[in-house]
């Protein structure tokens, strides 16, 4: 169960934060995708040196809290996308495929010409994009 | 009688020079930006990019004619079919379908259910009132008045059959819903 999905850009700004359970723990969900940009910023800034090639994009899973597992992805934009979720059997094939098709909602808003690059992502066709794919990420899992 | 021209540009589509569309996409997204910043206006937004719509509808016209041979239009109403059948598909690569004719006939809309130049465009509340695609409006009304140009030179020769006898009416409404569907709506006001 997806229970947040964060954008941040370059500069550790956020640009689209959404939580999708009606628990009112948002602030702490904020403070987990938080602490999951450090993890990044070292993952990105001592690579291992167990041959993972520079172009990386997949970061896998960052670190997981008593609840919750934190999987990243990095843009070759440097761009940051955070996905927590719930303990359940998640696959990283599943993963990897949720972060593609997130990637490719993305690009399709950031390639509006209204959008402001930096700025947050006000769409309304990404957000409900977001939420086709966060829907079929549990049934995809579950089968 | 040789069977009239064929009055579809698959043909003519398939033979002429592609761009990417989303190069194209992005580089009319970046117009419109820019067009936006510098006159912060949007109905005159909107007045310039019908301008420069006419600018090259004036110019694409002769191209239009000569690559896609299409035979002389008897009426306005070929004349609506062939802008958004063959001209809109050599251009563009989609066609538009004409619909909503009034009683007279002199007027009509052109819906383009697949606009390539609207890709991932999101107008936003501050830009209500942008008629985005309004370039598409003065392209076909420079095109038309050409046309217009030219048949009444084929009035002195007295083949009496002109395309039309018009005047495109100045305001084709154009705009750009959030479904990305476009309309123009014609009319033609007979001498």
């Amino acid at each position: 169960m997806i229970v947040c999905i964060a954008v941040v850009g370059h500069q550790n700004n956020p640009l689209y934060l959404q939580s999708f359970t009606e628990a009112d723990d948002a602030l702490k969900l904020h403070h987990i995708v938080h602490c999951s940009l450090d993890v990044i910023d070292e993952r990105v800034n001592n690579p291992k040196k167990t041959g993972s090639t520079l172009n990386e994009t997949y970061l896998g899973l960052l670190y997981p809290t008593e609840n919750y597992k934190v999987y990243g992805y990095l843009t070759n934009t440097k761009v940051k996308f955070i996905l927590v979720t719930t303990h359940l059997d998640v696959r990283d094939a599943d993963v990897r495929n949720f972060f593609r098709r997130f990637h490719s909602a993305y690009v399709d808003a950031v390639s509006n010409p209204f959008h402001v690059p930096g700025k947050k992502i006000t769409s309304q066709t990404f957000a409900e994009r977001v939420s086709t794919i966060v829907k079929s990420f549990g049934l995809s899992s579950a089968v | 009688m040789a069977p009239p021209a064929p009055r579809t540009g698959d043909a003519v589509f398939a033979n002429v020079e592609r761009v990417n569309a989303e190069l194209f996409t992005l580089t009319y997204g970046a117009i419109v930006r820019q067009l936006l910043t510098d006159l912060e206006e949007v109905e005159e937004v909107n007045k310039q990019l019908d301008q420069m719509g006419y600018n090259i509808g004036i110019r694409l016209i002769d191209e239009f004619l000569t690559k896609s041979n299409i035979s002389r239009c008897v009426d306005f109403k070929e004349t609506a079919e062939v802008i958004a059948k063959a001209g809109f598909k050599m251009f563009l690569g989609v066609t538009a379908s004409v619909t909503n004719w009034d009683a007279d006939g002199t007027s009509c809309s052109l819906v383009l259910e697949d606009n390539p130049l609207v890709d991932f465009v999101e107008l936003p509340d501050t830009c209500q009132g942008l008629y985005y695609c309004n370039i598409l409006s003065g392209v076909i009304r420079g095109a038309l008045e050409m046309t217009r140009a030219w048949c009444c030179m084929d009035k002195f020769h007295s083949a009496f059959w002109c395309c039309f006898k018009a005047c495109i009416s100045p305001e084709p409404n154009f705009w750009c819903t959030h479904q990305g569907m476009c309309l123009v709506r014609l009319a033609t006001h007979p001498r």
